[in-house]
């Protein structure tokens, strides 16, 4: 829909908004399909297409087909939501779209076999709210993602945004957004949780005219793409939260630093800023209040240590990212050596709503030091994998097993690893832990940007913190030696003892390098960096002297330590391994006891994931 | 014709334990110039010695083979022993049937196979054997040390302190190498000065040693304590009786500040037309020139699908960026790549998500079909695979991307079979495609 004027006063942005709600509301339905990254991937796109022409084919001009951002349940998509009943279909394949439209669009009934089917209870869900990974969610940051085109602005508008951009700019001064922001003691989402109203007064008192906001949109941590999905499906959420804080601060320019692996987002960023600048919503005198302000999107190249806040800085004025020392902050000198202030995407999603409902509202929600709702990538060893936004003070427990439903396959719990390279991980004994900035940390771990990776009997807990320093081992920029030299030494200290050459006193040896770079190093990156391997040796101390005094791994994941064999009783001769075996190491007929050749077999544990009985033995 | 006799020993269990040593014997007994082969419990005993030198006499053997522990442990032993009764030690070789073998292995029958094998080539190499005379030749008692970074000074120092006369030969005008440009030292961050310099002074003070500096070591000839070594003290025309070290001839010296200029170039003069079009059109999209490094790279390599070499001097040139600037920047992030890459690209995603979920094993299994590590390309120019951390698609674990285009919850047979497809393709047309931009 093209919008021929540039929206001057909040009064023509209630127009618009009453134009494109009814436009909305003239529809009889609407078929939401999640397009985001994982249900694109599944074939989302080609339903839109389908969906499009059957009801074109069919004359159902009162029916609208939108074009999504991620509703969160990746894990089952390509996911179709029909408004305004909310039935949920997941797992649809355009092959089922005649039906849908027959059953469901024409007619009133559902489509039993799309139908969300819970593992555990074997229970059958008809609409989104009332299924469980959905149930205990609540969706503040969220709020739009699944509910409006992210390319067509008239949407967002519909939903009421860009309200509190009008409503700051017209009706408070920027002071008076400050108090705001501080009083709905929002704290940064990027994992350091510092107060961001705070940090705004910071770069607001500072001279100089020329000031700048950043939005970090790096999101560099492995197994988290909450960011991801709030620059794709809804991207003037990011802009409009720029924007008031832009006027907040007393900055005229912006950057948004957005990850090589996102051209998606990229693309919807382009497309959002371009609309917004068509309706006057960026550039000159915004609503007639004289504040002027303009974004410009910044493509990062993969390299994790651009997320740190300096190391970005450097990244956008064309160097290498390497972090610097601070003070000073970037508040006091930091883009070109001005005052700048930086935040995360998720972070800036939630300023317009604290603005247009007022921070007392947002207050009411999460616990007493950690205000609001945080978005998790819940991922790993879990049923139902996904994106969830809880309130602050959740437990553990509560997203693991109520929202996620719990292990894969019925395994055991292990841990779940919050925090990212620089989190830790949290044994059974504290699921009942409410997450929140203060408990994780307790506990050794990090809110971190908040990828939640649930992990089960069999993930091995020194090669996780040794996949987390390999990790580590390449990111690291460099700059100074603790960092480079001490993680690389902790990185082959715990090969040796995955590989079955563990010494007595490694253990003790790796806690006294873990204290070194964490103390001496320059940036949060090596500062943090021992944390993986010191939870795990907290918790799981006894899976490290397995390895150096019995060289065994109990959970079945270092090679080198583990031998594979089929328990003949328990295998039904299913052929499963035998399919999937990379070297052919496993023979035996069908409905007869397999075995593996010990001498072709690379240990790879395919088979021990592929059998279905758990007849694979590993000693 | 030789006459051999072997003699295969138990080490108690340590080796019999493992090997059939009596069925070794039996089989050394049957190899050709063999007449005699025995196994016995402890052939390092007295009675296992005499075992041997009582069949040399009975016998008259001409060379005997010992299958039993390493030669390091007990070949003076049993040399001594065959040397009582006349024979020549240097006629005796000992099989190592223990560390190489018993030690190493679990499978009895194997290990018995194996060493037979080992005692088979023992004796083969005996009958070659001539008698050999111990001779005694003077050693030198001076000792070079090359180079003189930390390592090579305190080596100095040590063989200096037990009274040998001590050469140190380094190739820089002064001593210290390395550490003396760190500032510290890891992991306890002492200050590497005050490690380094009084072993420098030290150096200098000792009367055991003598500094060879700027000085290269031309030639080594002769053999353990005879070695024959050329120095080339390399020219410094000043008398270093009254040098003070401070360094102004250094600094003034015409010869060496001389500057050597490459013929200049002009922009574009190497570069082939095509490659400078392309790179003038990426230049025309940017104003500023300081803050443009990475997008400008970015798009040198969407347009050449790689960092192309010609690319890189050319926007140099036009962009007055040091080329320097451009690979410091081009090799710090992971995004570029300054090698050419195949029609498809693989990425694999190592992300904490995948890795739980078997990420790697599918970047295993690509790199054994297509035998290509991390960031190589196949030689056919087909396919390049990059491991990544994190695609962004972590509910979808594991993960993979080929040419932008997802796949997930990937095993290793769908993958093989996206393989297989995209093996079957036309060679030479680059296959990535920007992802599909717009939601619509
Ligand atoms: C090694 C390292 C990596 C980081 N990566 C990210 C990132 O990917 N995204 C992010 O928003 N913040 C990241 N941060 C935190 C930023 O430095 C900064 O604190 C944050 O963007 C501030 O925004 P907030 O106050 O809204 O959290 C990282 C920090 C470090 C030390
Ligand atoms: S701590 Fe590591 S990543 Fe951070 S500045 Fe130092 S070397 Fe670079
Ligand atoms: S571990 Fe891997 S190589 Fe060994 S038998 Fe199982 S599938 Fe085959
Ligand atoms: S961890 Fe593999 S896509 Fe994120």
């Amino acid at each position: 829909m093209a919008v021929a004027t540039q929206l001057r006063t909040p009064e023509d942005l209630a127009n618009l908004r009453e134009q494109a709600a009814t436009r909305r509301e003239s529809k009889r339905m609407a078929i939401a399909i999640c397009c985001g990254t994982g249900c694109r991937a599944q074939g989302s796109m080609d339903l839109v297409e389908e969906f499009r022409s059957r009801l074109e084919a069919e004359g159902l001009s009162d029916v609208e087909v939108r074009a999504t951002g991620c509703h969160g349940f990746c894990e089952r998509g390509p996911l179709v939501v029909i408004y305004p009943k909310e039935i949920f279909y997941c797992g649809v394949q355009d092959t089922d779209v005649a039906d849908i439209v027959d059953k469901s669009i024409k007619g009133d009934e559902l489509v039993e076999s799309l139908l969300f089917r819970d593992p555990v209870s074997k229970n059958r869900f008809h609409l989104e709210h009332e299924v469980p990974f959905y149930a205990k969610q609540q969706r503040i940051v969220f709020r739009n993602n699944g509910k409006i085109d992210p390319v067509v602005i008239s949407d967002y508008i519909a939903v009421d945004g860009y309200v509190a951009l009008a409503k700051a700019l017209t009706q408070m001064t920027p002071e008076a957004v400050i108090d705001e922001v501080e009083k709905s003691g929002l704290r940064g989402r990027g994992g350091g949780g510092f107060p961001t109203g705070r940090k705004w007064r910071i770069c607001h008192g500072q001279p100089g005219d020329q000031k700048y906001i950043i939005c970090n949109g790096d999101e560099g941590d492995p197994g988290a793409f909450m960011d991801r999905s709030i620059m794709e499906g809804d991207p003037h959420s990011v802009l409009e939260g720029m924007t008031i804080g832009a006027y907040a601060i007393g900055a005229s320019r912006a950057y948004m630093y957005v990850r090589a692996e996102y051209p998606l987002a990229v693309a919807n960023l382009e497309i959002a800023l371009e609309q917004s600048r068509a309706l006057g919503l960026l550039g000159e005198d915004i609503f007639g209040s004289g504040f002027s302000f303009d974004v410009e999107i910044v493509r990062g190249a993969g390299a994790f240590v651009c997320g740190e806040e300096t190391g970005l800085i450097s990244s956008i004025q064309g160097d290498i990212g390497s972090p610097r020392q601070r003070p000073p902050y970037p508040a006091e000198s930091g883009l070109w050596d001005k005052p700048t202030n930086i935040n995360n995407v998720e972070t800036w999603a939630n300023i317009p709503v604290i603005i247009d409902r007022g921070a007392d509202w947002f207050a009411s929600v999460g616990t007493e030091k950690s205000k609001g709702t945080k978005v998790f990538s819940l991922v790993g060893k879990v049923q139902n994998t996904g994106l969830v936004e809880v309130p602050m003070g959740t437990t553990l427990r509560e997203i693991v097993y109520d929202i996620g439903g719990g292990i894969l396959k019925k395994r055991k719990f292990k841990a779940v690893q919050t925090g990212g390279p620089s989190g830790g991980c949290i044994p059974e004994a504290m699921l009942d832990l409410p997450v929140d900035f203060e408990k994780l940390r307790d506990v050794g771990a990090m809110m971190g940007s908040g990828g939640l990776i649930v992990m089960d009997e069999r993930t091995c807990m020194v090669d996780v913190a040794k996949y987390f320093l390999a990790f580590l081992v390449d990111e690291s920029c460099g700059k100074c030696t603790p960092c480079r030299e001490g993680l690389f030494q902790m990185h082959a200290i715990l090969s040796r003892i995955t590989e079955g050459r563990g010494r007595e006193g490694d253990i003790e040896l790796l806690q006294r390098l873990a204290a070194y770079v964490g103390e001496s190093s320059l940036c949060q990156l090596g500062g943090t960096a021992p944390n993986p391997v010191l939870s795990t040796i907290r918790y799981f101390r006894d899976e490290y002297e397995a390895h150096i005094d019995h060289k065994r791994c109990p959970a079945g994941v270092c090679t080198s330590l583990v031998n594979f064999g089929i328990d003949s009783e328990a295998c039904k001769g299913c052929g499963l391994c035998l399919k999937d075996c990379p070297t052919e190491a496993i023979s035996g007929e069908k409905k007869a006891p397999h075995r593996i050749d010990e001498t072709v077999c690379v240990q790879c544990g395919v088979c021990y994931e592929a059998c279905p009985f758990d007849a694979i033995t590993v000693e | 014709m030789a006459r051999m006799g072997v003699f295969i020993c138990w080490c108690g269990s340590n080796i019999a334990e493992t090997v059939d040593c009596e069925s070794v014997a039996q089989y050394a007994s049957t190899l050709p110039g063999v007449v005699v082969g025995r196994s016995y419990k402890y052939m390092c005993s007295d009675p296992g010695q005499r075992l041997i030198t009582d069949a040399i006499k009975e016998h008259n053997l001409s060379g005997v083979v010992v299958a039993s522990c390493s030669p390091r442990m007990h070949e003076p032993t049993f040399r001594q022993a065959v040397a009582t009764v006349g024979m020549n030690p240097y006629m005796l070789e000992m099989a190592n049937i223990r560390e190489h073998c018993s030690w190493v292995h679990t499978n009895r029958a194997e290990a018995t196979e194996k060493a037979k094998d080992l005692v088979r080539v023992l004796v083969e190499k005996v009958k070659r054997n001539v008698p050999l005379a111990d001779i005694e030749v003077p050693v030198t008692q001076r000792a070079m040390v090359i180079g003189a970074g930390i390592a090579g000074i305190q080596a100095a120092l040590d063989v200096a302190a037990a009274g040998f006369e001590v050469a140190l030969v380094e190739r820089q005008p002064s001593i210290g190498g390395y550490m003396s440009m760190l500032d510290e030292t890891f992991p306890t961050l002492d200050c590497s000065q005050c490690i380094l310099t009084p072993r420098m002074v030290e150096i200098m003070q000792s009367k055991n040693i003598t500094l060879h500096s700027f000085s290269e070591v031309e030639q080594v000839e002769g053999y353990v304590g005879n070695f024959e070594v050329s120095i080339r003290k390399k020219p410094r025309s000043v008398d270093m009786e009254k040098c003070t070290g401070c360094g102004d001839c250094w600094n003034n010296c015409m010869a060496r500040n001389k500057i050597i200029a490459p013929s200049p170039v002009l922009p574009g003069e190497h570069t082939p037309p095509e490659v400078a079009e392309k790179v003038d059109a990426i230049l025309a999209t940017y104003t500023d020139p300081s803050g443009m490094v990475i997008g400008a790279l970015q798009d040198v390599q969407r347009e050449f699908n790689y960092l192309h070499p010609d690319a890189l001097v050319y926007l140099s040139e036009k962009s007055e960026i040091p080329l320097a600037r451009l690979y410091s920047v081009a090799s710090f992030y992971n995004a570029f790549s300054l090698e050419p890459r195949g029609d498809n690209i693989i990425r694999t995603c190592l992300g904490t998500a995948c890795h739980l979920r078997g990420g790697g094993r599918i970047a295993d299994a690509i790199s054994r079909e297509l035998g290509i590590g991390d960031g190589e390309t196949t030689k056919d120019m087909k396919f390049t695979l990059e491991r990544v951390n994190c695609l962004g698609a972590c509910a979808l674990a594991p993960v993979v991307t080929v040419n932008n285009k997802y796949y997930g919850k990937m095993t290793i047979g769908k993958m093989m079979d996206v393989l297989e497809e995209r093996a079957g393709q036309d060679a030479g047309q680059p296959q990535e495609q920007p992802q599909e931009a717009t939601a619509v």
